[in-house]
């Protein structure tokens, strides 16, 4: 009896240093070849994109993840698309110009471009597809963006211009937008709603199936307008949602890309097995808004006492470890119209006298709410530490998304908002300062349920300078009011901003060409296989 | 031949009947159960867990919610003997603490689901006929509905907390406790000697509760002992899914959970709660057969 | 017996209406508004209405009920909000991939299960037993995800034997199979362990072996069957678990099945699919209960249908 217990006894130690061992073995080896980075190499031409969600949708008109936009990307093109700086660059449109109102955007169209599936790429290919997008019928998850469009004039075969029914000087942004890319004329009248299972664009690859939670697979497009291109074969688009799982596969080689990488493993994979790991800011910000509607955070005294209780250096270690940059504005540098602002370094002592000061000498209590996923998680137990220490006592409730979007936007009446503190994010996919601000921060227009107002942050001032900005397409005009915009936000504190996100890929060494963007999606117009 | 199986089948039940009525039913319970090694070793470590999970706050050697970032992630040492987490607090303390809360998590969830299960099933076995058509097709439908999506609605409509995840686990448990009772229930039902007892005129209730539920009791104490330790898996992904424990709690199945992303890199971090678990689970289900053993009349010296 | 099959057959015409209203009042009873999650993170309110509105969610619940069951009746389960598909081709793609990995994971775990279980019960208290027992409780123990992960790492990345997920080929099933099988092993042992014990004990099993049968025969053809039912009970249950699809190996092995796609819909509260797959897995439940049911009968005449 005696001698069997002991003989259990030790199968558990040795199953639980088994186990270990399992992990810490692959960590030694990986070790071991860090000195010399290795080479990987790859046979064929066809590469695999692991990516960590289910794509939804082949029609970018009807498409709001940017994961499902990185793929129309491939089959797709738009008049103008974005750069690696997110700068506007001419794609299907030659060049572009606009009048001084911002209400007319005239387009000189490339010649000689096919689709597909033969249909000539024209003006008129141009209408319908602008057209479609401006229907209010239409039911498209993308008609807002372009439902200024007042008429679209096929000025000649090439040449294409565009009315709006109010000035919007954010709009050459929204050209460029991954929802402003272009479908075969033919295919849409062919197949209606269902091109979203069927695209057809004029993009370096062409669509050959989708395989529901399996998987979508491009082929190289002989045809492709620019010589040369493409260099690879073909592109397999794969859902891997579990991180783990995704690393693995880069290790395997069973595939050359991956998206994203969690930040906890980017650097302990970077260098082993012939794996980059690629580190790039995005426009993705981070912050903790406040209801401003809602005691104590109407008082801006305890809203800076909260600011300067937050360790910003700190919370890009720990929660980011390090693949973050601390946040200066409201919008991330690569936003355009940014404009930096002087960061204060946390000081508890004086943040602590900012809550006497406003009569809450001895701390409050607070909720949190945000996502459930760890990331978010994370971040929130961080700022909960960070109140702490100024005796701000703050419980945490993570909340499914459904969830979560129900309490946030199934409030009517701004008073009757539960929302205290809550911990998000912002990807302003046009790129432009303008849906970087307005949505969040300009006024009661966008509280819930209009729009994403959550600190229910009403100032005229900046209201007012938000509308100038839209009113003109001028460029410098447009930089002045977002500079004071940003300025104003900065000082008056309607959220606590906390780290501007780096876009994080890993890939095997012999692949060049091929990044994300810094909205996120992306980019393999130059993808090539280098051994 | 019927007939003297009957009879001793008889003489049995009233064996185990008068054990318990008559004779000091614990100490013989007690004898028969310190036979059972492993189950004894394993009773007093519930014991110390119990214990544990009352004395364990306040006696660990760290704050369990002092963050600590100069010390992230670092592996087990001298100072913490099981390391540390993301946010450097001390891994040890966090798993003793949380001795509590998943005892409490895995006590209670499976109690509710049994209670409910047990009741279920003697009725449906017992009763047949409509009465177990009913009451199966709930229990088949409530097993028909996905647990994550059970636990997603549940908590969703109740809120995120501790008490909702034993609500969810404990729904979960009831129907395949009634499916199982309820199949004891029949095999009993079907051996003679209750057939006699019916024949006698005996109340139902009487029967169910003298007769049946003893014969049902072996497969509801198995079943029981499993769930507990399932019982905390569950929560644990529950936690995995974003919808256990709220932060900071240091529950063993959100502290796993939290550290998969590390797995390659500070495999500590789950490695401990992870054996927690893993140790609590097996206790019990030692524990489990040993009062099985113990407790089932028939079983001979 | 014939008569029984056909009034459990009739029965399940009203358990499934029931379970569509069920189904459609807890759905909707769940917080989240399907057209913002499927407008997306950055959709104006115009974006969100008009999504409402194409997706016939402004509707009442009654109107969309009655909409649901029509459609349902003439076979059409709907469209996917969010993928703008024909929910039976949703389904109907991932239906096989678990499926088969169901069925290939209750094998071993079922024959696996039965031999550890009897080794167990007849050497009770001896160390085969133990170690019997030992393993199956630490099949118990193992959170999946973890094991999934550990196997990945060890035969995939490090011995390189299996793909890491994905299905492929044939060897995508080992790695999957075997970790989502190993909790049912586990519970089909203890459960054939304990019931064949309480089975050793009785009477018959006394006299089968007293007439002198061999210890073989009195266990694998006398006792083992009449232990079954509550083992029986247990399989068909595990069985319908699985056949749900298991969301934890799903994510982790990257699996196109029916657990990964429940996790998606519920997430964007995708309405037609989670409402189509519970229907779809009440209806195997109920099936795989019925077969429980006539296995009772097969295994112990003693029980009687009425």
């Amino acid at each position: 009896m005696k001698k069997s217990y002991g003989l259990l006894l030790s199968l558990v130690l040795l199953l639980v240093f088994a186990l270990a061992a399992c992990s810490s073995d692959s960590k030694d080896e990986a070790d071991g070849g860090g000195k010399e980075p290795e080479q990987a190499t790859k046979e064929g031409k066809d590469i695999v994109v692991a990516v960590a969600s289910t794509l939804t949708s082949m029609d970018p008109h009807d498409t709001n993840d940017t994961l499902s936009g990185s793929v129309q990307r491939t089959i797709f093109e738009g008049l103008l698309g974005f750069d690696e700086e997110m700068n506007v660059v001419p794609m299907l449109a030659k060049e572009y110009s606009a009048n001084d109102e911002a209400t007319e955007f005239t387009f000189i169209l490339n010649e000689g471009i096919n689709f597909h599936d033969g249909t000539p790429f024209n003006a008129e290919a141009v209408k319908v597809n602008f057209d479609r997008l401006a229907d209010p019928d239409s039911g498209l998850k993308r008609h807002s963006l372009y439902s200024l469009i007042a008429n679209t004039e096929v000025v000649s075969e090439y040449e294409v211009k565009f009315t709006l029914s109010e000035p919007f000087g954010a709009m050459i942004n929204t050209f460029a937008h991954p929802a402003g890319l272009i479908h075969s004329p033919k295919a849409l009248e062919e197949f209606g709603k269902d091109v979203a299972t069927n695209p057809v664009g004029t993009g370096q690859f062409k669509f050959v199936e989708w395989k529901p939670g399996e998987g979508l697979e491009v082929t190289k497009n002989e045809d492709y307008r620019i010589e040369d291109q493409p260099k690879v074969d073909g592109i397999t688009f794969k859902p891997v949602t579990e991180n783990g799982s995704r690393i693995a596969m880069l290790q395997t080689g069973e595939a050359d890309f991956i998206y994203p990488v969690p930040t906890e493993q980017a650097d302990s994979i970077d260098g082993e097995n012939g794996i980059e790991v690629d580190s790039k800011p995005s426009i993705v910000v981070r912050y903790m808004t406040m209801n401003t509607l809602k005691e104590p955070y109407d008082d801006l005294k305890v809203r800076q006492a909260l600011d300067l209780a937050v360790d910003k250096e700190a919370f890009i270690e720990v929660v980011t470890n390090g693949h973050a940059s601390v946040l200066d504005s409201i919008i991330a540098p690569a936003v355009q119209y940014y404009s930096k602002q002087e960061t204060t370094k946390p000081d508890i002592e004086k943040a602590k006298s900012l809550l006497k000061e406003a009569g809450l000498e001895d701390g409050f209590k607070a909720k949190i709410w945000g996502a459930n996923n760890s990331s978010a998680m994370k971040a929130m137990q961080f700022l909960q530490q960070q109140f702490a220490q100024i005796n701000v006592e703050v419980e945490v409730v993570p909340m499914e998304a459904g969830t979560l979007s129900d309490k946030i936007w199934s409030v009517q009446d701004p008073k009757d908002a539960e929302i205290e503190m809550y911990y998000g994010g912002w990807s302003p996919s046009t790129g432009d300062a303008d849906w970087g601000i307005r949505p969040l921060l300009g006024g009661s227009e966008n509280f819930p349920p209009k729009s994403y107002n959550v600190s229910y942050y009403d100032n005229p001032e900046v209201n007012g300078l938000i509308a100038e900005a839209l009113e003109t397409a001028d460029s410098d005009k447009r930089a002045e009011a977002y500079e004071e915009v940003q300025s104003l936000l900065w000082n008056d504190l309607p959220w606590i901003s906390l780290s501007a996100e780096n876009t994080i890929s890993g890939k095997k060494n012999y692949l060049t060409g091929i990044y994300l963007l810094p909205d996120g999606s992306l980019d393999v117009r130059n993808l090539e296989i280098k051994q | 031949m019927t007939e003297v199986k009957l009879s001793k089948k008889e003489q049995y039940i009233k064996m185990s009947l008068e054990n318990i009525e008559n004779r000091t039913p614990f100490s013989e319970f007690w004898r028969k159960f310190k036979k059972q090694k492993l189950a004894f070793i394993s009773f007093f470590f519930v014991i110390f867990l119990i214990v544990l999970s009352i004395i364990g706050p306040s006696i660990v050697p760290y704050d369990i919610t002092e963050p600590d970032y100069v010390n992230v992630l670092s592996g087990p040492s001298a100072e913490h003997w099981a390391g540390t987490d993301a946010f450097g607090r001390d891994i040890f303390s966090r798993v003793i603490a949380g001795t509590q809360i998943s005892l409490i998590v895995g006590l209670s969830s499976v109690l509710l689901g049994a209670v409910g299960g047990t009741l279920l099933g003697l009725i449906a076995g017992y009763y047949g006929k409509w009465v177990d058509r009913i009451i199966m097709r709930i229990c088949d439908i409530l097993l028909a509905f996905p647990g994550i999506l059970l636990a997603i609605g549940i908590i969703a409509i109740l809120g995120p907390g501790l008490s909702n995840v034993v609500i969810a686990v404990a729904i979960f448990g009831v129907p395949v406790f009634a499916r199982i009772v309820r199949s004891s229930t029949l095999a009993v039902k079907s051996t003679l000697y209750v057939e006699a007892t019916t024949s006698i005129g005996a109340r139902p209730l009487r029967i169910i509760w003298k007769h049946i539920f003893p014969g049902t009791v072996s497969s509801i104490i198995v079943y029981f002992t499993m769930r507990i330790g399932s019982a905390i898996l569950t929560a644990a992904a529950l936690s995995f899914l974003g919808l256990g424990a709220q932060p900071p709690t240091p529950e063993w199945g959100a502290m796993l959970s939290g550290g998969r992303d590390y797995l390659n890199i500070a495999p500590h971090v789950t490695l401990f709660p992870g054996l927690a678990i893993f140790i609590t689970a097996l206790a019990f289900n030692l524990l489990g057969d040993g009062l099985r053993d113990a407790l089932d009349p028939k079983i001979k010296e | 017996m014939f008569r029984f099959l056909i009034k459990r057959l009739i029965e399940i015409i009203p358990i499934l209406i029931v379970v569509s209203i069920l189904i459609f009042l807890f759905v909707h009873m769940i917080p989240g508004d399907p057209a913002r999650l499927v407008a997306g993170p950055d959709a104006t309110i115009e974006d969100v209405e008009l999504v409402s509105k194409e997706l016939g969610l402004d509707k009442p619940l009654v109107e969309q009920y009655v909409t649901y069951m029509g459609n349902l009746l003439k076979g059409d389960l709907g469209t996917s909000l969010k993928t703008n598909r024909p929910v039976s081709e949703e389904i109907g793609a991932r239906f096989m991939p678990t499926f088969w990995l169901t069925l290939w994971s209750m094998v071993w775990a079922t024959i696996a299960g039965l031999i550890i279980g009897v080794i167990s019960a007849t050497k009770r208290n001896k160390w085969p037993d133990y170690l019997g027992m030992f393993g199956a409780v630490s099949g118990l123990s193992l959170p999946a995800f973890w094991l999934g992960l550990m196997l990945i790492q060890l035969f995939a990345v490090t011995l390189g034997w299996f793909p890491t997920g994905g299905l492929e080929s044939w060897k995508s099933y080992v790695l999957p199979a075997f970790t989502l099988g190993t909790g049912v092993a586990a519970v089909i042992a203890r459960f054939t362990r304990s019931a064949l014990m309480d089975v050793l004990k009785e009477d018959y099993v006394r006299t089968a072996r007293s007439k002198g049968l061999q210890e073989r025969n009195v266990i694998w053809g006398h006792s083992l069957r009449n232990a079954m039912i509550p083992v029986v009970t247990m399989t068909g249950l595990q069985f319908g678990f699985l056949l749900g699809g298991s969301v934890v190996i799903e994510t982790v092995f990257s699996w196109p099945g029916l657990g990964k796609l429940l996790i998606d819909s519920v997430a964007f509260r995708d309405y037609p699919v989670i409402q189509a797959e519970m229907l779809i897995f009440a209806l195997e439940f109920i099936i795989i209960n019925l077969i429980v049911d006539l296995l009772y009968g097969i295994l112990n005449p003693q029980i009687r249908y009425e």
